[in-house]
C-alpha cells in the first residue's frame, strides 16, 4: 500500500510536470524566447560590414544602394549600441555620415553629416516609422531589435516548410511606432525566421524574412540577408550584409559626435 | 608669395606621403558632380541694367585618402563655377585641401578647411571662420576654404578646438553684371583694414563643444579681421569702399532635441572696431512624421534674429518655412517659406525643390520672389530680382 502510494506520487509528479512548465504564462514564455533570440546575436563587441540594399518595385525595376557601417556593442545591458553609417550610393548622397546612440527606453541620439551642407546636425530620432533611404525598411526595424522594446506573448507552435517554429506576438511599447503588432516565427535555435508587421490600423503591412544565418565566434548567430515584402504597395527590399567582421577592436571614441568629421569629406 | 611657398610645400609633402605608401595599397575615394544651371528673372532686365537670364556651370570634386592605417587623412575638395554674365561669379576654390594627423585624443590639421559654426537653419550669426562668396550666393552661406593650422583635443568633458588662420581673404561681391547685386560696385583697389598687418594679420579662434543628454552646446571666441567689411560710398568714384575692422567675438550655441521638436539658439557679443554689439537668433523646428499615414514628413521651421545695431541689415527678421520630405526612392523634397523684416514691410518668398531623376542625376528648382521692399532696406537693390533657377547635377 505504501509502495503503491509512492508510485502514485511519482506518477502524479511526472504527470504534472508539463503543467509546471506551462505554469509559465504565455507572456513569460514569449519574453523568455524573445530574450534568448536577442541574446543569440549578442557578445560581438564591435562589428564592421558593407551593406547592399536592393529596392525592387512591383514592375521589377531594381535600384541598389550601398552603405558601410561600424557598430559598437554597449556592454551596459541597460543601454543600446552605437553605430556609424557611411553612405556610398546613390552618388548624390556619397559622403553622408550618420551616427546613432541607441537607447532602450529613451529616444535615440542621432547626428547626420551632409556633404552639401558641410555641417553636422543633431536630428530628431522620433521618426520611428520613417522609411530608410526610400526602402521598405523603417528606422525602427534597425533600432528596435532589443526585446525590451516590446511586450511579448507566446502563441504556440507553427509548422512552415516542414520545420517547427515558436510563434510570438509582440507590441511595441515605445511611442510613434508604425506598427500595432508583429508576429514572429523563431526556430529551435532561437533564430528569427520571419516577422509579419501589422500597421496602425491592424492590417498586414509587410513580411520580413531573415536568411543566410552565419554562426560567428561559435556562439553568435547573425542573418546576412533580410528581405522585406510590403504586402500593401508590393515593393520589395533586400538588405545584404557583406564582409561582416566581429570583434575587430574599434576605438570607442570613433562613435562620438566629433569623430563624424574623420569620416566626412 | 609666402602663400605660394606654403602651398607648394604642402603639395610636395602630400606627394611624399602618398609616395611613401605602397602604391597598390592606397585606398581612396574620388567623386563629384557637374551642374549646369539656367536662371530666368521675372521682372525683365534688372534695375542696374543686368540681363533677364543667366547660364552657369558649377562643379565640385572630392578626393579622400587615408594613410598609415587611418592615422593620417588627406582631403581635397574643390568647387568652381563658370558664369555667363558675372565674371566675379566665375572662380575656382580649394574649399578643403588638408592634411590631418590623428593621435589618441588629438587631431592636428594643416591646410584649407571649411568650419561651420551654428545650429540654426536660416540665421547663422557667428559662423565666422570662412569668408563668404556673395557672388556665388547673395545670402552669404557659400564659403571659401580658409587656410589654417588647427588642433582638436577630445576630452571626456568635451571638445576643444584651436584655429590659427593666416591668409585673410577679402569678401567677393557680385560684379557689375551680377544679379542680384548691390546698387554700387565694391571697389577692389581701395580695400582698407583696421589692423596694421592688413590681410597678413594672423587670426585665431577657440571653440569648446559638448553633448550633454539632449543638448548640444558650443562656446567660441574669434579674434581677427572681420569677414564682413563695412561698405562706404566713395563720393568721387561712386563705388563702395570696403573697410575690414578687427572683430573680437564671443558666441554661444545650444540645440535641444526633444522628440520631434528641435529648439535652437545662437547668440553673440562682439567688438567690431570700436563698437560693441549683441546678436541673438533662434527658433524651433517641429516635424510631423508619416503625414496622413503616408511615408512623407512635414517639418515646420520658425526662426527669428535680432541685432542691436540699427544700421545692420538683419537686425529684426523672421522666417517661417515648411520642409516636405517624401522619403521616396527619388529623395523628393520641397522647402518653401517666407522671410520677413519685422520692423519694415520687406519680405521674400522662396522655394527649393529637389528630386533624383536617375541614379546619377538630380534636378533642383529654386525660386525666389521678392515682395515689396522698403527703399531704405539693404535688399532694396534686389527688389526686381525675383527668379527661377533650374539646375541638373550629374554625379561621377
Amino acid at each position: 500500500m505504501k509502495k503503491m502510494n509512492y508510485a502514485k506520487i511519482i506518477f502524479i509528479v511526472f504527470a504534472l510536470f508539463p503543467f509546471y512548465l506551462s505554469a509559465e504564462t504565455a507572456e513569460e514564455q514569449g519574453l523568455r524566447i524573445a530574450k534568448a533570440s536577442y541574446e543569440n546575436g549578442r557578445g560581438f563587441t564591435d562589428m564592421v560590414s558593407d551593406q547592399l540594399m536592393i529596392l525592387i518595385d512591383p514592375k521589377g525595376n531594381e535600384v541598389t544602394r550601398e552603405v558601410s557601417g561600424k557598430t559598437l556593442e554597449n556592454l551596459d545591458p541597460n543601454d543600446g549600441d552605437k553605430s556609424l553609417t557611411y553612405f556610398k550610393t546613390p552618388k548624390d548622397v556619397e559622403g553622408t555620415v550618420m551616427l546613432s546612440h541607441t537607447h532602450i527606453s529613451d529616444d535615440d541620439d542621432q547626428w547626420l553629416y551632409l556633404p552639401a551642407l558641410g555641417r553636422v546636425k543633431r536630428i530628431s530620432s522620433s521618426n520611428k516609422s520613417g522609411a530608410f533611404m526610400g526602402s521598405e525598411v523603417a528606422f525602427e526595424d534597425f533600432s528596435g531589435t532589443d526585446y525590451r522594446k516590446y511586450e511579448w506573448k507566446f502563441l504556440g507552435e507553427e509548422i512552415e516548410n516542414n520545420e517547427t517554429f515558436y510563434k510570438l506576438e509582440s507590441y511595441p511599447n515605445y511611442e510613434n511606432s508604425g506598427y500595432s503588432k508583429r508576429i514572429s516565427l523563431i526556430d529551435n535555435l532561437n533564430r528569427t525566421y520571419k516577422v509579419d508587421f501589422y500597421d496602425r490600423k491592424g492590417e498586414l503591412l509587410k513580411t520580413l524574412y531573415l536568411e543566410d544565418y552565419v554562426l560567428y565566434k561559435d556562439k553568435i548567430w547573425m542573418a546576412n540577408t533580410m528581405k522585406v515584402e510590403n504586402i500593401q504597395n508590393k515593393n520589395i527590399t533586400i538588405f545584404k550584409w557583406l564582409n561582416r567582421e566581429l570583434d575587430v577592436g574599434i576605438n570607442k571614441k570613433d562613435f562620438e559626435k566629433s569623430s563624424i568629421l574623420r569620416l566626412a569629406d | 608669395m609666402l602663400k605660394k611657398y606654403i602651398i607648394s610645400f604642402l603639395f610636395v609633402f602630400l606627394q611624399y606621403l602618398v609616395a611613401s605608401q605602397n602604391a597598390a595599397a592606397i585606398d581612396y575615394k574620388a567623386y563629384g558632380f557637374i551642374q549646369p544651371e539656367i536662371t530666368t528673372f521675372f521682372n525683365g532686365d534688372g534695375r542696374h541694367g543686368q540681363s533677364n537670364s543667366n547660364q552657369s556651370i558649377f562643379v565640385k570634386g572630392t578626393f579622400i585618402t587615408y594613410l598609415n592605417n587611418g592615422d593620417q587623412k588627406i582631403t581635397i575638395n574643390t568647387t568652381g563655377r563658370i558664369d555667363e554674365k558675372d565674371s566675379e561669379r566665375s572662380y575656382i576654390d580649394f574649399q578643403k585641401f588638408k592634411y590631418e594627423q590623428y593621435f589618441d585624443d588629438i587631431t592636428l590639421k594643416i591646410g584649407n578647411e571649411l568650419i561651420f559654426w551654428g545650429v540654426n537653419e536660416s540665421f547663422n550669426i557667428f559662423d565666422i571662420i570662412n569668408q563668404s562668396n556673395l557672388a556665388e550666393d547673395i545670402s552669404g552661406t557659400k564659403k571659401f576654404g580658409q587656410p589654417m593650422i588647427s588642433l582638436n583635443y577630445n576630452h571626456s568633458y568635451g571638445n576643444f578646438d584651436l584655429f590659427i588662420m593666416p591668409f585673410f581673404k577679402e569678401r567677393i561681391f557680385p560684379g557689375r553684371n551680377g544679379r542680384p547685386r548691390l546698387a554700387l560696385e565694391v571697389d577692389k583697389s581701395t580695400v582698407a583694414y583696421e589692423s596694421s598687418s592688413k590681410k597678413n594679420k594672423i587670426d585665431a579662434a577657440v571653440r569648446y563643444s559638448t553633448v550633454y543628454d539632449d543638448y548640444d552646446i558650443g562656446i567660441a571666441h574669434f579674434y581677427g579681421n572681420n569677414r564682413s567689411p563695412e561698405l562706404n560710398v566713395n563720393p568721387l568714384s561712386q563705388k563702395l569702399d570696403a573697410y575690414y575692422p578687427i572683430l573680437s567675438q564671443t558666441s554661444l550655441d545650444i540645440q535641444s532635441t526633444k522628440g520631434a521638436w528641435l529648439y535652437k539658439l545662437e547668440t553673440l557679443t562682439a567688438k567690431n572696431g570700436e563698437e560693441r554689439h549683441f546678436g541673438i537668433a533662434g527658433g524651433t523646428e517641429y516635424t510631423i512624421y508619416g503625414l496622413r499615414e503616408t511615408t512623407s514628413d512635414l517639418g515646420i521651421i520658425v526662426e527669428y534674429t535680432f541685432d542691436d545695431r540699427n544700421d545692420f541689415a538683419f537686425n529684426n527678421e523672421g522666417v517661417l518655412a515648411l520642409r516636405w520630405t517624401k522619403n521616396d526612392i527619388k529623395s523628393t523634397s520641397l522647402l518653401a517659406g517666407l522671410v520677413a523684416d519685422m520692423s519694415g514691410s520687406s519680405n521674400r518668398f522662396f522655394a527649393e525643390f529637389e528630386q533624383r531623376i536617375r541614379d546619377d542625376l538630380k534636378v533642383f528648382i529654386d525660386m525666389s520672389i521678392n515682395g515689396e521692399i522698403d527703399a531704405d532696406d539693404f535688399t532694396y537693390a534686389f527688389e526686381e530680382d525675383s527668379q527661377l533657377t533650374l539646375k541638373i547635377a550629374k554625379y561621377f
